[in-house]
């Protein structure tokens, strides 16, 4: 650790710090997007919470106060609460939410009366342990970080190395078991990463809102990519970036770390929830309106069009009483109309121009093909599974399907 | 042994799926008593029954998937479990979650991974395989696409595509026809007879009576029990179906069943 700590350009604390809040967000963020892919990530709260009183019973067992024998404790709690979870659940008696819920409060409760009997036994003797309630950044040494990188360095090289059966057991469980594989003691891999990164982050982090960095990191990374191989990097990263600014700034200022590494990661999410390209909610809102503006402006094209062939050329007023739209949407699609120099007027009176009656001619052809689409799509005899867009048909099919389709709408008409 | 070298016969006379007094139980309640039934080699069979009959558990418990009470499950002589590089198995759609970050391509990948070696990186050989797959359930133009935005026929070419890359000499498919558009079915039906024609033994559970009196070879009537097995003119019967769907449903179900085989 010694020349990384010497490599930053901080203090050697708050290197120290950064370092470990580094191996930390790495290590929940990739094996976090693992229970999160299951979804299990209550188990990993349930979990989290249960390292609370394995903590206590390692004090009052040892007396040793060193995070190292602190976090076996966690770990071996954090294991038997794992069995019990899966115990409860499958015994069939109550659903795996309540069997969490059940979990999850008692060892937590069991935590709290242990920390208060730590208490009364010896006024200094329980300094120290209730940061593992809310996290403390400030108090790691440089053996606790060696200590979080070489398990956390582990864990990710298991990931690694059984990347593809965890991949096939995560998507498809009853396929990949078909295949051979022993999906069971992969569920089991798994559990145990967890309870792995749970003891490396709870110190840090805090019992109760170490859950935020096991699913913090996945949520925000799915936003952005599609491949689990990327979730798991992207997650990785994400979470590194979210520990090392949120212990930081912890330390900095004094707060307790876990709620300000949670703040910070889920500002994070919430970034990447609202402006994930393709995927992101301003981002589709964006293209739903778009589409429905296009819709619009075709449908009032049309409109135009019809009364045009039926009589002179409509008012505003007129047009809105023959198509039944509101004004406003009838206001904005002519606004739009006129803007791309489809609509021509005199005086109130509204027709098309030249431009205006070619695109309609566009719509009205569009629209044919897709009804002959509906009705004789299937004389095609499409060679794949390639899929009609009813905005552009013609584009989706291919022009010599097109064709054809026009062909055979032309041959039925007739 | 790797799936190409299992030469698509290899059971000798033995049938290409078997299952001998099987029984399963969830809880008390047997879902399946006592079933005997073997699907022959290089057929198109069908196992049919009611909602509830066990269709599908019979699958899963032959794959030991799910646990059996009692009796065995052979492929193509083999005991089951240890035959598993025989058998490309084709779950329901719905248990899995189509938002899982993966692309249609390494879906179909998955098929590779049994038979190349679960920690081995894929070969040139693997990766045309896979190509071949794709390009035979017509899913070649959507390989890099997100499962997440693919309709439910689309997804069940995926399905039978890593099926097909598995390259196993037979096939077990569960549902692959239930809500999915009338196109999908016929050309999965079309490949699914290619496939027989190539020599592999297919087994599908399925619900639509008037396809399998149409299209299949042989069939299982499965109500709990085992109703009746073999050759479907011999067993899509009114007699078998009655006592497979019940005597009332029977007398609609098989005018029904009529309508639909005159149309």
């Amino acid at each position: 650790m010694g020349p990384l700590i010497d490599a930053l350009p901080f203090s050697y604390t708050v290197s120290v710090i950064a370092l470990g809040a580094a191996v930390l967000g790495l290590t929940a963020g990739v094996l976090g997007t693992l229970a999160v892919l299951r979804q299990r990530t209550l188990v990993g709260d349930a979990l989290a919470h249960a390292t609370l009183p394995g903590v206590c019973v390692a004090f009052i067992a040892t007396g040793a106060k060193d995070a190292s024998t602190l976090l076996i404790g966690a770990g071996a709690f954090g294991l038997i609460g794992a069995l019990l979870v899966v115990g409860l659940e499958r015994s069939g008696r109550t659903r795996p939410d309540a069997a969490i819920g059940v979990m999850l409060s008692s060892f937590f409760a069991l935590g709290i009366v242990l920390l208060t009997y730590i208490g009364s036994l010896n006024e200094s003797g329980q300094a120290g342990l209730e940061s593992y309630l809310f996290g403390q950044a400030a108090g790691l040494v440089e053996r606790d970080v060696t200590i979080m990188a070489v398990l956390g360095l582990g864990a990710l090289a298991v990931v690694a190395a059984l990347f593809r059966p965890l991949k096939s057991t995560l998507f498809d469980i009853d396929h990949a078991a078909a295949g051979g594989l022993p999906v069971r003691a992969l569920e089991v891999v798994m559990t145990a990463l967890l309870v792995v990164a749970i003891v490396i982050g709870v110190r840090t982090v805090g019992a109760i809102l170490m859950v935020a960095m096991l699913v913090v990191p996945a949520a925000a990374a799915r936003q952005l990519t599609g491949r689990l191989a990327g979730v798991l990097v992207l997650a990785g990263l994400i979470g590194a970036t979210v520990g090392v600014t949120g212990a930081l700034l912890s330390a900095q200022s004094g707060l307790p770390t876990g709620p300000v590494i949670v703040l910070v990661g889920f500002l994070v999410v919430l970034a990447c929830l609202l402006l994930a390209p393709g995927r992101g909610v301003l981002w589709r809102a964006r293209k739903l309106a778009r589409d429905r503006r296009r819709l619009l402006v075709e449908g009032v094209l049309i409109d135009l069009e019809t009364a045009l062939h039926g009589g002179p050329p409509p008012t505003q007023r007129e047009l809105a009483l023959a198509s039944g739209r509101p004004r406003r949407a009838l206001r904005r699609a002519l606004r739009d109309l006129e803007r791309t120099g489809a609509l021509a007027r005199d005086g109130e009176r509204i027709y098309l121009s030249e431009s205006g009656a070619a695109s309609v001619h566009a719509v009205l052809e569009r629209r044919d093909l897709w009804s002959a689409w509906l009705e004789h799509g299937w004389r095609l005899e499409l060679p794949d599974a390639r899929e009609p867009d009813p905005r552009d048909l013609r584009a989706s099919l291919g022009d010599e399907h097109a064709d054809r389709l026009r062909a055979l709408a032309a041959e039925a008409r007739s | 042994m790797s799936a190409d070298e299992v030469p698509l016969h290899s059971g000798g006379g033995a049938p290409a799926l078997e299952v001998r007094r099987l029984t399963v139980s969830y809880e008390t309640r047997p879902v399946l008593w006592d079933v005997d039934a073997s699907f022959p080699t290089g057929a198109l069979s069908a196992i049919v029954g009611p909602n509830g009959a066990g269709k599908s558990t019979l699958l899963r418990a032959a794959l030991g998937l799910i646990p059996a009470d009692a009796g065995q499950a052979l492929v193509q002589g083999h005991p089951a479990r240890a035959a598993l590089d025989r058998v490309a198995f084709v779950p329901q759609r719905d248990a899995v979650d189509w938002d899982f970050p993966i692309t249609v391509r390494e879906v179909v990948e998955m098929g590779r991974y049994p038979v190349r070696g679960w920690l081995r990186r894929l070969t040139g050989e693997d990766r045309a395989i896979v190509d071949d797959a794709l390009e035979r359930v017509g899913m070649g133009p959507f390989a890099r696409r997100q499962i997440g935005r693919l309709s439910g026929g689309q997804r069940q070419r995926v399905f039978i595509a890593r099926a097909l890359a598995r390259q196993a000499p037979v096939m077990l498919l569960d549902e692959p026809f239930a809500g999915i558009d009338a196109r999908t079915e016929a050309t999965l039906l079309d490949l699914l007879r290619e496939l027989r024609a190539e020599g592999r033994s297919i087994v599908v559970v399925h619900h639509d009576l008037g396809t399998v009196r149409a299209s299949f070879d042989w069939a299982l009537v499965l109500n709990v029990r085992a109703v009746a097995c073999g050759p479907v003119s011999e067993v899509i019967v009114p007699q078998t179906l009655r006592r497979a769907y019940g005597t009332d449903a029977v007398e609609d179900g098989a005018e029904a069943e009529e309508l639909r085989w005159v149309r």
